[in-house]
């Protein structure tokens, strides 16, 4: 049986030991690296975004009307021969399964890989009942005798390595089993597992899709197991989740095209394999397959009615948001997660598995956007991970007194600037130069891997008046908007950006109710006060007829052009204004570049050795990867690309403050990475991970420099 | 798509899932190449559901010349026997390099999932660029009743230890497609 901690603190304890485990966070960044260019070229020469697309379009056809496919499935299905059972929750399922077991005179069971099984904790069940149960799934079988549950939804025992598997294949063979020959290793699987598949009574498969006009189900694997499991026994069992329906074969064959590529960068798995119906069997009556499904709800019905949540039925179940996620890849799946792992593990484990299973791993998320980037249904992940935060919240009956403080303050824009103002003047003896010199005490400790900026003595908006641009008959008429450490900690980058504006002849304004953009306090999971804000912000620019709205955070960007418009919908339409904001907003790289049409020969071409960081939210929220590059070159610096220069730096606000552990160990890898190309400048584009790269390299006492863009290419202006 | 690039496209597709890819142009000559392989490989069995009585005589008469014996049904009773399956494939998926087994035969099933290594015999004009083509088939096959279609594309692998693909788990450890081209079946 796994363990999920309960708690957050239990969860923290468990994050520290799983960063102990070198061999698997090795093998877990490594294939997180490898994993992409699989990818990459598994897709090359296809439409992904439409494959995409399609998928989801598809799903969200078929989640309203589940129960429709369902029985026409069942009619299909039934004329076939095949018996249909349908479960409220996996008790029940394992409870039907146990008891067609018993009416068959079953003892022996083998079962190919089913992540429904799993949730139901089927094996446990039938164990009790005293049948004989066997995973043939290699990866699944490992783990059965490791009595583990899977750390990853494709490869069950990525965690293991060749050394802990030959120990346990000497015990399972009684004879020393030579870990460094995985063939030899693969080889013990088949020779053990084929008796074992000639003597069972019966077969327990899952379900990649069920075809409801056709009423037959699709199974796509690699081994072959999943074959014999379908084939040798006498019954057959097929237990899926009501959310693998899809209409038709056209539907099937769209995941099929999307699901092995994204899943491990195959074009197809060995074997896929369509079932329909009691198929020839000669140890079964009148030489025919006993075949019964089971539909497993365990919450899907009303998941598919929920307004915010039914998206996440469109999963097709392919790994790819844990292959992604910078924390699966430093902690792995027993910890990131429950029965289900990774972004979407964080979701399901809530509504299948209850709010306990949930509370501890539901807080940790830095929103870098990675698993939404190659979901292959275009599932909103770290979006619907927040919302599932606030909802564990709410059940829990309230919400953090620091969460609540923070939410206050944010909610009102004065309160908070003048609570910012008023900081700036009583941290004077406490900061060395642009850090804070002692760090208070609830940030020691874990949190010393980076040095904390201090508040700049006056912000941007206090300046603004000397800071304006001053241009007559201006091209181009646009507002800033500053966020917060844009406005009381970096001044300066907006103050870069005016310079800029100033030499192209571009107006700016600065639009004094603007506040922050509220996505702290969806990080917090405090939603209503993230909407609050959202229309505060929409109010202030929407008075001013801009061309442009211009941030330097690309973090605010991302939340208003993405974020406002889902948060501020009112009966299920944008409203104008907040669609005229997200349409304006552009991030600084883009506006230079694209719109401003900076040019080469409006540089100096000095020559330093520059590297970029790609801010999450640049490239993922706002899918701008381009701009920054064309800047690089026309300003004429020497540029040396990082290593993994997409991936997160590990800030996230408030998530480095909670998971300092984590954020040590991502800001670590990037300057690595940054100090591996021998740049002495690090360039980015926001400046949340200017805070967490400058702090760490300060810390690190690297001879590196962290900018912002706004800030390199004035100086590199003529 | 000509037939000349759906031919190419599938025999690269097949070649990077590991499977062999040889061309044949009659039956004689692709019964010759399993009996040979099979020889090679050490084997001494043949299972070869699904073909007619000549194709089953002449299988017999060139098994017996190189002491193969060719398996008779039912297969469930020899299951840990068979070491090589002889077998037609209903269709070709070029750009993947899948072979569409029609395995509603459980003789069929037992003998393409239990072998060591699978020749499959792969009409050329049966081969469609992509599995889109093959949805009329695919519905058509499930309005008959009951009914198993497997598309396997290479031999059977795994990676789940440390990630390293390796072959040959539960299915067979071998498949050679052969590519027939003569409009014979």
């Amino acid at each position: 049986m796994i363990h999920t901690p309960e708690t957050e603190k239990e969860f923290k304890a468990q994050i520290k030991k799983s960063l102990e485990k070198d061999f698997m966070r090795k093998t877990l960044t490594n294939f997180s690296v490898a994993y992409r260019q699989s990818r990459s070229n598994a897709f090359a020469n296809l439409d992904l975004e439409g494959m995409r697309e399609d998928i989801a379009c598809m799903k969200d056809a078929g989640i309203p009307n589940l129960t429709v496919l369902f029985d026409e499935f069942k009619k299909n299905a039934e004329a076939a021969g095949t018996i249909i059972h349908v479960a409220k929750d996996g008790d029940e399922a394992n409870r039907i399964i146990a008891q067609i077991a018993k009416e068959n005179g079953v003892k022996r069971i083998v079962k190919s890989k089913s992540m429904t099984a799993e949730e139901t904790f089927l094996n446990d069940h039938l164990e009790k009942d005293g049948y004989e149960v066997v995973e043939t799934d290699l990866g699944e079988w490992i783990i059965q005798m490791r009595h583990e549950g899977p750390s990853h939804m494709v490869m069950p025992a990525i965690h293991l390595s060749r050394y802990q598997v030959g120990e346990l294949f000497s015990d399972v063979t009684a004879k020393k089993q030579d870990p460094e020959d995985i063939e030899g290793l693969v080889r013990v699987a088949r020779k053990e597992l084929r008796p074992t598949f000639i003597a069972a009574d019966m077969g327990i498969s899952g379900g990649n899709f069920a075809i409801a006009d056709s009423g037959a189900i699709g199974l796509v694997t690699n081994e072959g197991n999943a074959r014999l499991t379908t084939t040798l026994p006498r019954v057959h069992v097929a237990l899926m989740g009501f959310d693998k329906l899809v209409p038709d074969v056209s539907a099937a064959m769209k995941i099929l095209k999307i699901l092995p590529r994204n899943a491990t960068g195959q074009a197809l798995t060995s074997y896929v394999t369509w079932i329909k119906g009691t198929n020839e069997c000669a140890p079964g009556p009148e030489g025919k397959k006993i075949q019964h499904m089971i539909f497993l709800d365990n919450g899907r019905l009303a998941l598919a009615k929920d307004p915010i949540f039914a998206e996440v039925l469109r999963c097709i179940r392919c790994g790819a948001c844990a292959n992604v996620c910078p924390i699966y890849r430093m902690v792995g799946g027993h910890t990131f997660g429950h029965v289900y792992i990774g972004a979407i593990g964080l979701i399901l484990t809530t509504f299948f598995h209850g709010k306990e299973k949930a509370r501890g791993i539901v807080k940790c998320c830095l929103n870098c956007q990675s698993c939404k980037g190659v979901c292959p249904s275009k599932i909103d992940l770290p979006f619907l991970i927040k919302n599932v935060y606030a909802k564990v919240q709410e059940e829990d009956g309230g919400k953090p007194l620091k969460t609540r403080l923070t939410s206050l303050l944010l909610k009102n824009r004065r309160l908070f600037h003048t609570t910012m103002k008023a900081a700036a003047k009583m941290q004077g003896p406490a900061t060395d130069g642009p850090y804070v010199r002692h760090l208070p005490n609830f940030l020691m400790g874990d949190h010393n891997f980076r040095r904390l900026p201090a508040i700049a003595d006056r912000s941007l908006r206090d300046d603004w008046k000397q800071v304006k641009p001053k241009v007559t008959n201006p091209t181009l008429k646009v507002a800033l908007f500053g966020g917060c450490a844009g406005d009381f900690i970096y001044p300066e980058q907006g103050k870069a950006f005016a310079k800029l504006c100033e030499a192209y002849n571009v107006s700016v304004d600065y639009p004094m109710d603007q506040s922050c953009c509220g996505l702290p306090t969806m990080m917090m999971a405090q939603m209503d006060t993230a909407k609050d804000i959202a229309a505060q912000n929409v109010k202030a620019f929407t008075a001013g007829d801009y061309d442009y709205i211009v941030t330097l955070c690309a973090s605010c960007g991302s939340h208003i052009k993405e974020n406002f418009p889902k948060l501020l919908t009112k009966k299920g339409a944008v409203p104008a204004d907040v669609k005229a904001m997200a349409d304006k907003l552009i991030d600084f790289s883009s506006f230079m570049n694209d719109v401003v049409k900076v040019k080469s020969e409006d540089f100096m071409n000095l020559g330093r050795k520059v590297t970029y960081h790609y801010p999450c939210h640049l490239v993922r929220g706002l899918e701008v990867t381009e701009a920054p590059m064309a800047l690089l070159e026309k300003a004429g610096v020497n540029y040396v690309e990082s290593n993994e220069s997409q991936v997160c730096c590990g800030f996230s606000g408030s998530f480095s403050v909670d998971f300092p552990m984590i954020s040590k160990n991502m800001v670590a890898h990037k300057l690595d990475n940054a100090e591996a190309t021998g740049a002495t400048t690090l360039v980015t584009d926001c400046p949340g991970c200017v805070l967490q790269l400058r702090g760490g390299a300060e810390a690190r006492g690297m001879n590196l420099t962290v900018k912002h863009m706004a800030e390199v290419l004035l100086e590199e202006k003529k | 798509m000509s037939q000349g690039d759906i031919l190419q496209s599938m025999k690269e597709g097949s070649e990077k899932a590991q499977a062999v890819v040889a061309p044949a142009t009659t039956l004689e000559e692709a019964i010759a190449y399993a009996v040979n392989l099979t020889v090679q490989e050490g084997g001494t069995t043949m299972a070869a559901p699904g073909m007619d009585d000549a194709a089953r005589k002449a299988l017999s008469a060139a098994c017996g010349e190189k002491g193969i014996t060719l398996l008779d049904s039912p297969l469930r009773a020899q299951m840990t026997k068979i070491h090589t399956a002889f077998t037609w494939a209903d269709r070709g998926i070029a750009d993947t390099g899948t072979l569409v087994l029609n395995s509603d035969s459980e003789e069929f099933r037992i003998a393409t999932m239990l072998s060591e290594t699978h020749v499959a015999v792969l009409p050329v004009d049966n081969i469609v660029p992509s599995m889109d083509a093959l949805e009329g088939y695919m519905t058509e096959h499930f309005k008959k009743g009951p009914g198993y279609i497997a598309f396997v594309t290479g031999p059977s692998r795994t990676a789940d230890i440390e990630r390293i693909l390796t072959i040959g788990v539960h299915g067979p450890k071998r498949l050679h497609i052969l590519f027939l081209d003569g409009g014979e079946k």
